[in-house]
């Protein structure tokens, strides 16, 4: 298990496994339900202007009947990236939105939500058939979903 | 005794800019509700150009995706190749020959030269100073030829490969290359003072678009819409790769003002930095070979997961690659620089005059074939009381 560096201490309380991904990125396991407070303490303790919300992978893990969500953190000061990983069931999968805290979120969060089915919590800009063609919008496909067909 | 008309007023009007030509001749729609002459709220909505490319990705071997991946973008093309490609070579524990990491610098940093030089021109084109797009543009052609001197492409190189490049360079294609540069540096030079001193474009530009630290960092804005407002990120510097580290000549580029003017400015220096990088390498290229022989690289992938970041010329530009053992990738997704800044950055457009939407949306150095992966609306306006107006004008109540 990897050590937190004394800047991200914040993230020990809800932290399940610390461990490295290539190239040099450090991931942090979390329960769902512990993902806005874990940026929230982070923006408290480093500051506003420290941490943005780099890229959001969403994996479908059937195989595992969950859908894996890792939200890469730049934070500033560190150099460096974290990964908050967490998985939402893949039957309804939901999650709070981090739109209130980093609106940098919004972006991330609608194209999961159009590709996976990810329904964040909080955001009111949630839409499908976007750029997944309205035929496969309305079917309820999500393309991004292994067993998805397009 | 005449009949009592009422006559309804919309608080705001809905003025669509785009999808065909809003700025770059790419497919992009900005909805800006205006009171008069403001912009009260802005919707930027996508999804003309989807190509499901991530899950293209997940259908082809890990090297096909080479390709798929360079074609994401056609001005960016060898950086998402190399950030790709990076991501495979992290996953397989190789690492490139050092020429093969000069000759990728030297690819990236030609692209880096002719985008900047590119929306610069395109800039001009819209403040109305065609004969200056059109000199820009001919002077950029001057390095579109020396990229082709370099990968054999003038736009899709098709450069990069795991564990190297695809063509080495001899002395003869190094001098064609000084040359070049020396002559595109005296050009760039030039118009950066063109649009210092100019002032129709200093009008047009300062004080317009202005974004502060604060919401480029919360808003995830990156690349030069991040230096342009005093914003120190820069994945070259903090997360280098390649031969990065060994750049003297490299500096980031940053100032203060955080308006559009600053925007182009970063660019037009970054241009010079990148001149001078690209002149360092050609100088330092170290011996060696360079290009590795396709036919013996490991057809298998081991099971793993890697995230490599690149500094594409409108910024942080990010690729996640995750391996089951199989020939095909199980997951690889793209976040690519305008996703962040076009989406996220409808903000600014906010306050703003209709006239300057298309210098802020310029300004923000739109790539749409990279950014069209989703579709969004404007999450900002919802904090101003302004919203609630455009909500009763479309609800019919006004």
């Amino acid at each position: 298990m990897a050590e937190l560096p004394k800047e991200l201490a914040p993230l020990r309380e809800v932290a399940k496994k610390v461990y490295e991904m290539k190239v040099g990125r450090l991931v942090v396991e979390l329960e769902p339900g512990d993902l806005l407070r874990a940026v929230g303490s982070l923006l408290r303790s480093l500051g506003p202007e420290s941490l943005y919300l780099s890229t959001l992978v969403a994996t479908d893990l059937p195989q595992q009947g969950v859908i894996r969500l890792d939200y890469h953190l730049f934070v500033i000061p560190l150099r460096r990236i974290v990964v908050l990983r967490t998985s939402v069931p893949r039957g309804g999968p939901r999650i709070a939105s981090l739109l209130k805290l980093l609106p940098g979120a919004l972006s991330a969060e609608c194209e999961v939500y159009d590709l996976l089915g990810v329904v964040f919590e909080g955001n009111p800009y949630l839409r499908r058939g976007f750029f997944v063609p309205v035929e496969l919008a309305e079917k309820g496909v999500y393309p991004l979903r292994k067993d998805a067909r397009v | 005794m005449g009949r009592v008309r009422i006559v309804e007023v919309p608080m705001a009007l809905e003025i669509p800019v785009g999808p065909q030509h809003p700025a770059l001749h790419e497919p992009l729609l900005i909805k800006l509700y205006v009171e008069g002459e403001e912009v009260v709220k802005a919707e930027v909505n996508t999804g003309y150009n989807h190509r499901g490319i991530e899950k293209l990705c997940e259908r082809n071997t890990f090297y096909r995706d080479i390709f798929i991946c360079g074609r994401v973008c056609g001005i960016c093309n060898t950086v998402h190749a190399n950030c790709y490609v990076r991501a495979l070579e992290a996953l397989l524990g190789m690492d490139p020959p050092p020429r093969a990491k000069y000759l990728r610098v030297l690819a990236m940093e030609l692209e880096r030269v002719h985008s900047h030089m590119l929306i610069n021109a395109v800039m001009a084109e819209v403040l109305g100073y065609e004969t200056l797009f059109m000199s820009i543009m001919r002077d950029r052609e001057a390095v579109m030829k020396a990229k082709e001197i370099l990968t054999g492409g003038r736009v899709l190189a098709d450069y990069m490969m795991v564990g190297g490049v695809r063509r080495d360079i001899d002395e003869v294609k190094r001098d064609r290359l000084l040359k070049i540069l020396d002559r595109v540096e005296e050009r760039v030079r030039y118009y950066r003072r063109v649009f210092e001193d100019d002032p129709t474009i200093a009008k047009r530009l300062m004080g317009v678009g202005i974004l502060t630290p604060r919401d480029i960092v919360s808003h995830s804005l990156i690349g030069p819409v991040a230096r342009g407002s005093g914003v120190k990120i820069d994945v070259r510097f903090e997360d280098p790769y390649d031969a990065y580290p060994e750049i003297e000549p490299l500096r980031m580029v940053t100032r203060d003002e955080g308006d559009s003017w600053a925007r182009m400015m970063v660019r037009w220096d970054e241009t010079l930095v990148s001149i001078e990088v690209s002149r360092y390498v050609l100088e330092h290229l170290p011996q060696g070979n360079a290009v590795p022989d396709e036919r013996r690289l490991p057809r298998r992938f081991p099971p793993g997961e890697a995230f490599t970041r690149a500094e594409a010329p409108r910024g942080e530009l990010t690729y996640y690659v995750m391996s089951d053992g199989k020939p095909s990738p199980y997951r690889v997704k793209i976040r690519t620089p305008s996703f962040n800044n076009i989406i996220n950055g409808a903000f600014a457009f906010v306050g703003a005059y209709i006239a300057d939407a298309p210098v802020i949306l310029v300004s923000f150095d739109p790539c749409i074939s990279c950014m069209e992966r989703v579709t969004v609306v404007d999450p900002e306006s919802g904090a101003k009381k302004r919203l609630s107006l455009r909500e009763l004008a479309v609800q019919g109540v006004m």
